[in-house]
């Protein structure tokens, strides 16, 4: 009797050791990947948070171009070792030191300029010309945000600080923002990530308003938050760690904890609620991806008409005219959320907005003066109005 | 003298066995592997380091046609050209320094001379960069497209020739001699890789460029609808789901259960297509599994929300638990040993899916600190299977190639244990009985609903873990 059972015992727990396996796989394969599956997943409540309105947004594009030859750009981020690679050590200006691509440092940089900024910023410049790779390709992303309240008055922010001295200084000059933030006409400078591109241009800000109010992401790294102090910033620095920080009835700052190429980390962008007429998303990059953003603001924002009015900034889809595959997903998906007016540019990319074109999309065209490279989108010195 | 062709390879005539007691050898060679798997990756593809291969696509390369070639090498050709004379006598440490600078030499070779060369000149311009780069790319995009699409094809190669080995048992050539039976098999599995490319990768590669590359090949892609993308990554998902399977197959479950299957055709059919079964299971419930934790996929947007991004983290959830299934079955003895098979075979997959998971949860909160990488889950350039295929290589490199030096040393095996290494492939330790198969149904039951325990718990966790703050 006991020698018969203890077969069978042993055997059961073959079976029952082969058939856990079996069942756990039988469900993996035929459930997981089915309507059925899908249909008991819960839809998660929109939280709505309510950030009052403001009457329109004018948004005037001071430089929305980065770098002028991409060649140039991505050749010195290739013989750097790729796009991981630390933007502080690839020797770009203002952190150049002489000693060739991926030699840099940012106390190599800094300690050949301290003395000079903000207040000599062309000799600043002029000196890092002859440390850094490619000085003359440096442009910069910075646009003014003019804010309409319900009552008519309006305030003015500026989104990010360029790069090249230069180049942001001229462009500042051109479009007046010089004078509006030496005159504390400028409310606040929103630094909306950390990239060489949209920060490193900060101590021209500093040159015409060192006590500016300036919003960073928390995700600066140390060299960053080190800039800001080496800059002469002596204002009120915002560190955004919350994922929705107001700024003013009807604009609010969202943070997205995003790991982003050459080592910066997270990114900020703006939301606006335009009274009657819905939401409108600005941004510097994008690099959390428009439809990220789009669906954080469907999920946590309240805004008229539920619906998304239009969109500026970069958008961070093929920022070196590359490729790849989840982009045309992207560029199939945009249509679902029905923007009335994209008013994408800088590292959106020339090939996206074609595509966005071809698409049917309502892509607001520019004027390709100051150096912008193309009317397919708005470039230098275009403004848009929502 | 003994001689080149013999009927055991050399993997399966060796046995390893601890130079130590205890734990030590383990802990030696674990420690041994992480320092020289962080010096090499110091040197290679660390983007603080040497020669920053991490761009991330040539990193991506080399790691996974490495890969292959360890496996050409150490499976398929059974060490040819090197005699059996030297591979018992050698030093490991000789043996690892010879037989890995020959696998980087043939891999070089294979890159440089079939992709860019002859396939990127005579057949598809993607695969050469300078063909890219004259059609106006930048250099580094060049290359980078170029290097996924080698990158692509070792993916799917990766899991063909293993799978030939250990599932197909070599048929129908298995009593060739090397090289003949080695070079047979690399250019069957070859030719298999290539009609899977073209049907799996090439509609990716196509769509990168502007406009779609319509007339020579399929876009959008067929599987659009299904995996909600265009993009290829839902290839990537299943392939290293399968790529995993073959190496689950053959180590921590010893070839069970298909090598119950006494007719050789039938067994190897069904191992081939079982481990391809058992994959896309694998594969459907780690995309689900996401969407459980992080909310459901929405196309169009980027990183881990998108579609696209899950179904490469399937396959590189895969890879982490293949780092657990490696060092049990490698270093921990494959662990547990004393049970039946079935047993042993439960209880090791439980383990090593407890490893895997540990890796992952590690690697995640840890890897930014020491790989030149950045904090996240979902870094555009950042791909975890870079460093685990880099270790998974090494452990390779020391089990197959040094065997186990320091800690074990290479053994002949008797005629007992070569027969027990013959009754893994055909075995009859397992026999039908209805108490096995009472034992089957219920241990169906108890797995189907160990399944829906542990979707229901999943929005849980996703709501109340945080792996990276």
């Amino acid at each position: 009797m006991t020698e018969q059972k203890t077969p069978n015992r042993r055997d059961f727990v073959k079976g029952a050791a082969t058939g856990a396996i079996g069942g756990t796989l039988l469900g993996m394969g035929a459930y997981s990947y089915s309507p059925l599956a899908y249909s008991r997943m819960s839809k998660v409540a929109r939280q709505q948070a309510d950030f009052g309105a403001c009457r329109s947004v004018k948004v005037t594009s001071i430089s929305e171009t980065s770098w002028f030859n991409n060649a140039h750009l991505v050749g010195d981020i290739h013989a750097a070792g790729g796009l991981l690679v630390d933007q502080y050590s690839i020797n770009w200006a203002p952190f150049g030191n002489g000693k060739g691509v991926a030699q840099g440092s940012y106390k190599d940089g800094i300690d050949s300029i301290k003395k000079m900024i903000p207040g000599d910023l062309e000799e600043a410049w002029a000196t890092q010309q002859k440390l850094a790779l490619h000085p003359d390709n440096a442009g910069g992303y910075s646009c003014l945000i003019e804010v309409e309240d319900l009552d008519g008055t309006k305030h003015k922010y500026l989104l990010d600080a360029g790069w090249s001295y230069d180049w942001m200084d001229q462009s500042f000059k051109r479009e007046a923002i010089d004078q509006m933030l030496a005159s504390g006409e400028i409310e606040a400078l929103i630094l909306s990530h950390e990239h060489f591109d949209h920060f490193w241009g900060f101590p021209v800000v500093m040159k015409y308003n060192n006590k500016i109010p300036t919003y960073a992401h928390d995700g600066f790294y140390e060299e960053g938050m080190q800039y800001i102090k080496d800059s002469g910033y002596e204002g009120d620095l915002k560190v955004i760690d919350k994922e929705l920080t107001p700024i003013r009835p009807g604009m609010m700052a969202i943070k997205f904890n995003v790991p982003i190429i050459t080592r910066v980390y997270g990114e900020v962008s703006l939301a606006f609620n335009i009274k009657d007429k819905g939401l409108v998303l600005i941004s510097g990059c994008n690099h959390q991806g428009i439809l990220q953003m789009t669906s954080t603001a469907y999920q946590k924002l309240k805004y008229d008409n539920d619906r998304f009015y239009g969109v500026y900034g970069g958008l961070h889809i093929s920022p070196f005219e590359d490729w790849d595959p989840k982009y045309d997903d992207l560029v199939i998906s945009l249509g679902k959320w029905d923007f009335e007016r994209v008013g994408c540019n800088h590292c959106t990319g020339h090939l996206t907005a074609k595509k966005f074109i071809e698409a049917g999309y309502p892509v607001v065209k520019g004027t390709a003066r100051f150096r912008t490279s193309s009317p397919d989108y708005l470039g230098n010195g275009d403004t848009i109005t929502f | 003298m003994q001689v080149d062709n013999q009927a055991v390879s050399y993997l399966e005539s060796r046995k390893l066995v601890k130079r130590w007691s205890g734990p030590w050898p383990a802990v030696v060679n674990t420690l041994l592997i992480f320092g020289f798997f962080y010096a090499t990756w110091w040197i290679f593809q660390d983007p603080r380091g040497i020669m920053r291969m991490y761009t991330p696509y040539v990193g991506y390369m080399v790691c996974r046609w490495l890969l292959i070639l360890f496996i050409w090498l150490a499976y398929i050709f059974d060490f040819w050209p090197f005699k059996r004379t030297w591979l018992n006598s050698a030093h490991p440490l000789l043996k690892g320094v010879v037989l890995t600078a020959v696998s980087v030499a043939a891999m070089l070779l294979l890159i440089k001379g079939f992709f860019i060369e002859i396939l990127g000149n005579f057949g598809i311009a993607y695969f050469n960069p300078d063909r890219l780069m004259a059609m106006g790319l930048t250099d580094f995009y060049s290359i980078e497209y170029a290097a996924e699409a080698v990158m692509m094809f070792a993916a799917i190669a990766s899991w063909l020739s293993p799978s030939w080995v250990v599932a197909c048992e070599n048929a129908p050539w298995q009593k060739l001699t090397q090289p003949t039976r080695g070079i047979t098999i690399v250019i069957v599995t070859f030719f298999l890789s290539m009609i899977v490319y073209l049907l799996t990768m090439h509609s990716h590669m196509a769509i990168l460029f502007y406009p779609w590359q319509q007339y020579t090949a399929i876009t959008p892609p067929y599987w659009e609808g299904f995996a909600n993308t265009v993009s290829g990554n839902f290839h990537i998902a299943w392939i290293m789901c399968c790529t995993v399977v073959v190496w689950v197959y053959e180590s921590i479950w010893q070839r069970y259960p298909f090598n119950l299957i006494q007719t050789d055709w039938l067994r190897r059919t069904s191992s081939f297509f079982g481990i391809i079964l058992v994959a896309l299971c694998m594969c459907f419930f780690l995309y689900y599994a996401q969407d459980l934790v992080w909310g459901e996929a929405i196309r169009g947007t980027r990183r881990e929300m998108a579609p696209d991004w899950r179904w490469l983290h399937v396959g590189e959830t895969a890879i982490f638990w293949l780092v657990g299934v490696l060092y049990l079955s490698f270093y921990g003895g494959n662990w547990p040993t004393k049970f039946s098979r079935p047993v042993n075979v439960l209880l090791r997959t439980l383990i090593s899916l407890a490893i895997g998971a540990a890796v992952y949860i590690i690697y995640y909160k840890t890897a930014h600190l020491f790989l030149g990488t950045q904090k996240g889950f979902s870094h555009p350039q950042q791909f975890p299977m870079i460093p685990t295929i880099w270790l998974i290589n090494i452990f390779l490199i020391n089990m197959w190639f040094m065997d186990g030096w320091p800690g074990w040393k290479a053994v002949p095996k008797t005629a007992e244990e070569l027969q027990e290494t013959r009754n893994e492939v055909v075995a009859s330790d397992v026999r039908w009985t209805p108490s096995l198969g009472k034992g089957l149904l219920a241990g169906a039951a108890a797995g189907a609903a160990v399944y829906f325990a542990v979707i229901t718990v999943l929005p849980w966790i996703g709501e109340t873990v945080t792996i990276v703050k």
